[in-house]
């Protein structure tokens, strides 16, 4: 643990009344990172991004963002923050100028700078063509790509998405993702959450989070190395009786279904295909596919949860 | 079918439930505002401060203060000096009235031919308490104008009975105030509790966003018009009987009638005023709008109502107007089964009233609101 | 406090209430509709009172007399009864308010001095029409009994030409005929002016509904900026109301206009100030506007009416409910539209008042700032 981190998160605890949401959460996270918030629906992504926005009153532990103890003055750091919600949460009933004029008030930047910075803002959302257009009106991925102009309107040095590919096109999805790129590459500090395992792949560090505790934070890179295992993928005429098949067999440490595929990890594909195949066929199994892939993301989390449960 | 609407009927409770404040003043709302204006007004006009100048100060002048005080209606301010101070008292609202009781009254007074004056200045900037004050004062001077003329005639006070008439008091003996006022009070507040909550049903779910989702549920419109009605029947029938018994046991207002008339009477009454209020709930595009709307209605039913003025003192268009409004109906048959113990026999002009309305009402909110949702 | 966001939030909250014109509608209409409405509703002018009449009596005088009790339009004779019963079932059916018994021996009593020999059954159930009966029956047989009996009394050597020796002399300052209208008009003023509470009340249960809460929150903006930018654009809203209305009724009603407008004006925007301010506390302890709604409803429109001296008299309120009623504006604002417009009284007079709205108004929005948290939870 650093003590110049940009984010120094303690032993982050807030329960609520069905349950605790965030458990004893404690993460650093450097300036300049692209940071990605990876977990399940309810695992606690987004109590964690208000907690950082100053949303939600910190109830245990201890949050510092560039230097600014949450606790005691969550105020203080608003204007420095970039925050979009999961949730659509600009006023419908404004057109898109005036959401971004509202907000740019908000955000102390002066009329002459709005003015520069507006139209740029636009061409970059591909919303120039809408700007007057009432922000109700606009299509799911534009919603999305309006509040998070929204967001850089101030140049913050932080920021905090909630899901912002959530419900938007693959095409808008990349054309996001590039924008992120960018301003990473420019030097500001983005804190991202998604349940999309390969928009993981993109950032610089991850944390996985599950029932409000990090399982895991590292690069993806080393995150895959953790995983320990390398993964064999096997398509078959029943991927439930293969899997029933596979689960027993020495060497296995998980087998995860993706559709018709089974991902199985093993710790040496050379040493443990063998008997894979064999298993398989001797159950009457038809083989249509059986090779090596890549580890990712999505099997690394998945097995890391597994491994969660077990212990519990 | 019903399994349908019982399903629906749980999803309402759920969202009320998690909106837990609505459904508390829905419920306690009516009955706790009956408490606490029934309490503050359910009570004669007293202690209205007044303002005597006595410029004669003898023993008749004295006497005539202590009759003015002893009726009760007024509280006595210090006595005045002079006109001008009387003026200013009363342009700044301090006083309701003012009695000058000139030089020489009691002269006049035991004078066979005298003619004596009292003058009375009231306050007209609040015209209720002066009509009070004037009834006040003028029974007392009445009254001692009485005891002068007996006096003069020479004629035992026995044998001039006076010019008083035996007087008596049908179905309120104690003429307390709360028997005319909490039952019309108890009417206004179940029908503004039943107007808005169910005038708030469907224009919620719109400005939620969740009126599209219900809609394409497999429910039919009947179904859906019958399972958001039930919350508001249970809420209304539920917030009558607690009144009810505000009005019983708090203002010790007697039931006389039946009360299961009554009941069955509430719940048709209740099913009237649902039917406006929910399609007041499809035509308004909110929630703010649908309270507007429900405050309009509510406020023209309160007119014809007769609350505070009977409806026979009303312009003619304005009384045969009130033929057509429910509110008036069932306030005459909440009176009546309440105050004078009437029967349906004595009610049926307006129980037919209130059903043939009902049914015309009922009729047309049903065809527009499922028109609406269709 | 930084104005520019104040004038931000101002901005936004006139841009929404100018889009969505249904309500704009209603909020313009309800506050005139209303007074006119209530008004009707309230000033009692109570005439035309039904009653029936027994007489055992049957002589001239007795028929005399019941011509001469309906002949105005106070009360009206509904049916000459034949029995008990048939006034019993009236008065159960509410058909008659009153009635009068003439006993048999009537007009005999009456030229012997003995009095009146008649009975009154008033329905108890309304009060004030049962008094206000047994009140006209009585001055009517007095006026009655006078004319009968003057003749009589100065045949007999008196000199009382009348039963009623003293000279009342009833004046009334302000409004001379007692209309009631003319004093009920500026009461429900003081109510319908402050309708804009309840828009404001909803406001901010409004942005949590429809999600925009969240983002508001992220930004810097302060407490009271937000509070003060919502309640500022109704309180322009009620100003314009303020302009317009009382116009309106006093042509529609004949209410004077006594005082000083411009001190009309500027009362009147410190009684918006603390009543909105009330509808803003409400607002900012409930989350949905349902709740907003009827937490208004119970706390601003019902007491606003009968705590408020407008309608009863705060004089004659038990002390608890006295003490409840100095605790709204509408108290406040009721005496002084009583003031400008019939008594004609000025600030030097109403200055205490214009102190205790102000005071109220800071109570309720200091309360609204200290209980409004940014945050979500």
């Amino acid at each position: 643990m650093t003590d110049n981190a940009f984010i120094q998160i303690t032993d982050l605890t807030r329960k609520f009344k069905e349950n605790t949401a965030l458990n004893e959460i404690t993460l650093d996270i450097q300036e300049g990172e692209l940071f990605g918030l990876v977990g399940p629906d309810g695992a606690g992504k987004t109590t964690l991004l208000r907690t950082l926005a100053g949303l939600i009153g910190i109830t245990g532990g201890t949050v510092l963002v560039a230097g600014t103890d949450l606790v005691k003055n969550p105020e203080g750091v608003k204007s420095q923050i970039g925050y979009m919600a999961q949730e659509f949460s600009l006023y419908g009933k404004l057109s898109v100028l005036e959401n971004l004029q509202f907000f740019g008030e908000l955000y102390n930047v002066s009329s002459s700078i709005q003015k520069e910075r507006i139209p740029g803002l636009l061409a970059f959302a591909d919303l120039t063509a809408f700007q007057d257009r009432r922000a109700a009106n606009l299509s799911g991925g534009m919603k999305k790509k309006l509040a998070l102009a929204c967001t850089l309107l101030h140049r913050p040095p932080l920021l905090l998405l909630d899901e912002p590919t959530t419900g938007v096109d693959p095409v808008s999805r990349r054309e996001f993702w590039n924008i992120l790129n960018n301003l990473h590459i420019q030097g500001t500090t983005i804190i991202v959450s998604t349940p999309y395992m390969d928009e993981a792949d993109r950032c610089s560090r991850v944390a996985l989070i599950y029932e409000g505790r990090i399982v895991e934070c590292d690069s993806p890179p080393a995150i895959r190395a953790k995983m320990g295992a390398e993964v064999l993928k096997v398509i078959t005429d029943d991927w439930r009786k293969a899997r029933a098949v596979i689960l027993g067999l020495p060497g296995v440490q998980d087998v995860q279904s993706y559709g018709e595929a089974i991902h199985v990890l093993v710790d040496s594909v050379d040493s443990r295909s063998p008997i894979i195949k064999k298993a398989l066929l001797d159950n009457r199994l038809d083989i249509f596919e059986m090779r090596e892939i890549k580890p990712r993301m999505e099997e690394a989390f998945i097995s890391f949860i597994r491994k969660m449960d077990q212990e519990n | 079918m019903i399994r349908r609407i019982l399903s629906l009927v749980n999803k309402e409770f759920l969202h009320l439930k998690n909106d837990w404040w609505l459904p508390a003043f829905m419920l306690f709302g009516g009955a706790l505002e009956l408490l606490m204006i029934g309490w503050a007004t359910s009570r004669p006009i007293t202690n209205l401060p007044l303002m005597i100048w006595d410029m004669d100060k003898t023993p008749a002048s004295r006497n005539l203060v202590i009759s003015i005080e002893n009726t009760g209606t007024f509280e006595l301010m210090e006595p005045a000096t002079s006109l001008e101070f009387i003026r200013d008292q009363m342009d700044r609202g301090n006083i309701n009235a003012a009695v000058i009781i000139p030089n020489g009254f009691a002269g006049e007074l035991n004078n066979p031919a005298g003619k004596p004056i009292l003058q009375v200045i009231l306050n007209g900037a609040e015209s209720i308490p002066a009509r009070e004050a004037q009834r006040a004062i003028e029974g007392v001077v009445w009254d001692l104008g009485q005891k002068i003329t007996i006096q003069k005639l020479g004629v035992s006070a026995e044998q001039f009975a006076g010019f008083n008439f035996s007087l008596r008091v049908w179905f309120n003996e104690a003429l307390n105030e709360a028997y005319f006022t909490t039952p019309a009070e108890l009417a206004l507040m179940l029908e503004f509790t039943i107007l808005l909550f169910a005038a708030l049903t469907f224009s919620r779910e719109r400005e939620f966003g969740t009126l599209e989702q219900l809609l394409v549920m497999p429910f039919t419109s009947l179904e859906i018009i019958i399972g958001k009605s039930i919350p508001v029947i249970l809420v209304g029938l539920f917030d009558f009987s607690l009144m009810l018994g505000v009005v019983h046991f708090a203002f010790h207002v007697p039931i006389r009638g039946s009360i299961l008339l009554m009941f069955s009477l509430a719940f048709m009454y209740t099913l009237v005023e649902l039917g406006k209020g929910m399609a007041i709930s499809v035509f308004s595009r909110s929630q703010h709008q649908s309270f507007l709307l429900v405050l309009l209605v509510g406020m023209i039913d309160f007119m014809f109502t007769g609350y505070a003025a009977p409806v026979e003192s009303m312009p003619q268009i304005i009384q045969t107007l009130a033929y057509l409004i429910p509110a008036h109906h069932w306030l005459a048959i909440l009176r009546g089964i309440i105050l004078k113990g009437a029967t349906i026999r004595e009610l049926l002009p307006n129980v037919l009233w209130l059903l043939v309305l009902g049914s015309i009402i009922g009729y047309f909110s049903l065809r527009y609101i499922r028109k609406a949702l269709d | 406090m930084s104005f520019r966001h104040l004038w931000a939030v101002i901005r936004k909250e006139i841009q929404h209430i100018l889009r969505d014109r249904g309500s704009l509608i209603l909020v313009l209409i309800t506050p005139t509709v209303v007074l006119l409405l209530m008004t009707y509703a309230l000033a009692v002018d109570i005439k035309h009172v039904p009653i029936a009449v027994l007489d055992y009596d049957q002589s001239p005088v007795s028929r005399q007399f019941i011509q001469k009790i309906t002949a105005g339009d106070d009360l009206d004779l509904y049916t000459s009864a034949g029995s008990m019963t048939e006034i019993e079932n009236l008065l159960l059916r509410g058909k008659i308010k009153a009635a009068i018994i003439l006993d048999p021996g009537f007009s005999a009593d009456l030229f012997s001095l003995q009095g009146l020999a008649l009975q009154v059954v008033i329905d108890g159930t309304e009060p004030e029409t049962g008094g206000f009966a047994v009140d006209h029956i009585g001055w009517r047989a007095e006026t009655f009994a006078n004319q009968i009996l003057s003749t009589q009394l100065q045949a007999s050597g008196l000199a009382v030409d009348t039963l009623q020796p003293i000279d009342l002399r009833i004046r009334a300052w302000y409004n001379p005929s007692l209309v009631p209208q003319v004093d009920l008009v500026p009461g429900l003023l003081s109510v319908v002016l402050g309708f804009p509470a309840f828009s404001v009340a909803l406001t901010l249960a409004r942005e949590h509904e429809h999600r925009t809460m969240e983002q508001l929150l992220a930004t810097p903006i302060k407490r009271i900026e937000l509070l003060l930018g919502k309640i500022i654009p109704y309180i322009l809203a009620g100003l314009m109301n303020v302009l317009i209305i009382p116009l309106f009724a006093m042509a529609w009603f004949d209410v004077p206009f006594n005082g000083s407008f411009l001190v009309f004006l500027f009362l009147s925007v410190i009684f918006l100030f603390a009543e909105l301010s009330m509808g803003m506390v409400i607002g900012v302890f409930m989350r949905s506007q349902s709740a907003a709604l009827a937490l208004s409803f119970l706390v601003v429109m019902f007491p606003g009416f009968f705590l408020t001296g407008i309608f009863f008299p705060i004089a004659s309120l038990p002390e608890l409910a006295r003490m409840e009623s100095l605790f709204l504006p509408g108290t406040q604002y009721a005496i002084i539209t009583r003031g400008v417009f019939l008594t004609g009284i000025g600030l030097d007079v109403l200055w205490p008042y214009a102190v205790m709205l102000l005071f109220l108004g800071l109570v309720f929005t200091g309360t609204a700032a200290l209980f409004f948290k940014k945050k979500l939870a």
